[in-house]
């Protein structure tokens, strides 16, 4: 594997020019992104603007139309399938839905990285799992299956099977969407406690605008495919941009328009109603 | 012209499945020497696709055979040739029914359940997980159910086969008082072991191959939400009955045409 | 979800029950029990016409299953059919004066050949040869001997 000199000043995550076509729609229009190592950053952006595409992106799942995504110093597009699982290894990823499997308890889907990828006994995998899943406050839960846990538990469960195999980086896919608030306080409780603990680095995808400036470190806005706005949270959360503003305070007009884009009104209404007639006497 | 450039447009997208569902199949027969490593999966698919298929394929055997002795003696009666009550009913089921009826309960029991698992994985996003947890889900979700078709279809089409014979036996022998030896023994010199038994294997081999691909692919490829996931599992049992009739013709017309 | 052990036995009893069924069928519906083995000794026997009668075909005397047809050929000098027969080693006591017809069982049924014993205290042997055969029953020939002696019996009728 042509491991390149990794300075350890450099981002983990280095993204440039990036291009992403679905079909015809555009999804990103080059965008930058830069992801410093040992922090927590966010990407916001109303929804429909691709961010869980960014994260398949880096993850390798998808391929850009243009542009650059490097990875601890690999370009993730040019590794072949063995080097690019290999990077996967040292990459977690918690998906919105939790994505455990459904047909196996909560201790085996936490066991399941180990036993795929190391041959550890029994008894340490046992160890292992249990320590991840006690991080999370599930070591209770071990027994049960997917479908007994609540929304944020199967999450839970699903963060402990991201971390156990202590990857370099993780990357959360909507974690505070559809939580009570009781859960979303768990996790904004949970993201950054470990993040310091295990020296990661987290991606944190989110339009939850409250709960993520408050654990992030770096934010960028994404939206209409490009970066509107990116730099420490706290610049972020004070940023006198339109478009910020209205993503940050939640304005139901701005930049964004309330409306689809569309013909005025009045000569819509005027002409289904001229269709209208026209269709009714052939 | 929109006709014309529509009538492309499908033209154009089911080559594209078609190119998909290939490069799918490669990708599943590649993660063989996997599966050899981890008899278990292949253990537990074998189970739901293969054991969970048995009942409603014992059950209907015997009942195709029971209606193929009623119908067959009373054809039969009418020349005087009660006697090939045996042959009729065995070379039926050996060499069509057996194959055929097998395949199409099988899409409809293991393959649309096939479909409904794997599109739901996909919806639920464990295929990606498993993605993102460097485990290849093609090879490791999907190999496995794909060789569990694969043998189990001929086994289930014996069986159905086996307990067909046995069904028109009780009704020919059993009930309409055909003779016994002859049911058996005309049965024996007409059947051969090569022209109709070999033959209806490979047929089976051959549906097991198609139906299961059939129903992986669907579930592989439907879009992610719950209607795509109910339509790609009515896609999969249409097309498997297509296949299989389809198949079964060309088949046929391979092996016993001169 | 089924403990492992259950599935493993399960899957065990189903491919069981399918190797099973293969082997009945293999066995019991198709011929290979007939097949099996060389397990008989072989006569010959020359016909003018065997008809319709096939490679496998039975061979019977006095009704009961005695052997099979195994090979059939063609003499190029006698314009003959030659038919291998395999008799069971069992059916060893058959006279070398043995005729041998060609029959068919029913009006639409398959042809077989009839073994009828002679009174010879000399029995047939492996490589043997039946002499005394007669030919299978061609249906047009006698629909058309039929036909050609009613037709002479109306010519003479109308003299």
């Amino acid at each position: 594997m042509p491991q390149q000199p990794v300075n350890s000043n450099e981002p983990l995550v280095k993204i440039r020019g990036l291009r992403f076509y679905r079909g015809e729609r555009v999804i990103f229009d080059g965008i930058d992104i830069d992801i410093p190592r040992g922090s927590i950053t966010a990407i916001m952006g109303p929804s429909g603007t691709g961010k869980t595409t960014l994260l398949k992106l880096i993850g390798g799942q998808l391929r850009p139309d243009a542009g650059t995504i490097h990875v601890d110093g690999q370009d993730v597009h040019k590794l072949n399938n063995k080097d690019l699982y290999k990077l996967r290894m040292r990459m977690g990823m918690l998906f919105q839905s939790g994505a455990l499997l459904t047909d196996i308890n909560v201790f085996e889907n936490v066991a399941y990285p180990l036993r795929e990828h190391t041959r550890l006994p029994e008894s340490i995998i046992r160890k292992l799992v249990l320590i991840k899943l006690e991080a999370v406050g599930l070591r209770g839960a071990r027994d049960l299956m997917p479908s007994e846990l609540s929304g944020g538990m199967a999450r839970r469960a699903a963060l402990a099977r991201a971390i156990v195999l202590d990857p370099k980086m993780i990357m959360y896919d909507e974690p505070f969407t559809g939580q009570d608030p009781i859960s979303m306080g768990v996790l904004v409780q949970l993201i950054p406690r470990l993040n310091k603990a295990s020296r990661l680095t987290s991606i944190v995808v989110s339009h939850d605008v409250q709960e993520t400036t408050n654990i992030a470190d770096m934010i960028y806005v994404i939206s209409n495919g490009k970066v509107i706005a990116g730099g420490p949270s706290k610049q972020i959360a004070n940023s006198t941009s339109f478009w910020v503003r209205q993503f940050m305070d939640g304005l139901p007009d701005g930049p964004v328009p309330f409306h689809f884009p569309a013909k005025p009104l009045e000569a819509d209404i005027l002409e289904k109603a001229a269709a209208h007639k026209t269709g009714a006497t052939p | 012209m929109e006709q014309l450039a529509r009538l492309g447009r499908t033209g154009i997208a089911s080559l594209q499945r078609l190119g998909r569902g290939h490069l799918l199949l490669l990708h599943m027969l590649s993660g063989l020497t996997d599966l050899t490593r981890r008899p278990r999966l292949l253990i537990a698919q074998l189970y739901s696709v293969g054991v969970l298929s048995m009942l409603i394929i014992t059950i209907s055997g015997l009942f195709v055979g029971m209606v193929l002795g009623l119908q067959g003696f009373y054809i039969l009666s009418q020349f005087g040739a009660e006697e090939a009550l045996g042959v009729m009913v065995a070379a039926s089921l050996v060499r069509e029914l057996g194959p055929v009826v097998t395949a199409l309960l099988f899409a409809g029991r293991a393959g649309s359940a096939l479909t409904a698992e794997i599109g739901l994985m996909k919806a639920t996003e464990q295929l990606s997980g498993l993605e993102m947890m460097a485990v290849d889900p093609i090879k490791r979700i999907l190999t496995p159910r794909f060789m569990a078709g694969l043998l189990s279809m001929p086994l289930l089409a014996a069986i159905f086969s086996a307990i067909g014979v046995i069904g028109g036996h009780l009704v020919g022998v059993g009930l309409l008082g055909v003779d016994e030896g002859a049911y058996w023994s005309q049965m024996q010199a007409k059947i051969d072991l090569h022209e109709d038994i070999y033959n209806g294997v490979i047929k089976s081999i051959v549906f097991g191959f198609v139906c299961t691909w059939i129903a992986l692919f669907q579930g592989h490829d439907c879009v992610p939400t719950s209607e795509g996931v109910s339509r790609a599992t009515t896609r999969t049992v249409v097309h498997s009955a297509l296949a299989i009739l389809c198949l079964d013709f060309v088949l046929t017309a391979l092996m016993f045409g001169e | 979800m089924v403990q492992m052990r259950t599935m493993e036995i399960m899957v065990g009893g189903f491919m069981a029950a399918g190797f099973v069924a293969l082997f009945f069928l293999a066995m019991q519906v198709s011929n290979l029990s007939n097949l099996a083995g060389g397990d008989g000794y072989q006569i010959t026997a020359r016909f003018d016409n065997i008809g319709g009668l096939k490679v496998r075909s039975p061979v019977t005397m006095a009704g009961v299953r005695v052997g099979r047809v195994t090979e059939i050929s063609f003499d190029n000098t006698t314009y003959e059919a030659i038919v291998t027969l395999q008799v069971d080693r069992s059916y060893n006591t058959i006279p070398d004066d043995t005729f041998a017809k060609i029959y068919t069982a029913g009006l639409l049924g398959e042809q077989y050949i009839g073994l009828d014993p002679g009174g010879s205290e000399e029995y047939l042997a492996d490589g043997g040869t039946i002499s005394l055969t007669q030919s299978a029953l061609v249906l047009e020939e006698i629909i058309g001997q039929f036909l050609f002696s009613k037709a002479e019996e109306g010519g003479s009728d109308g003299e």
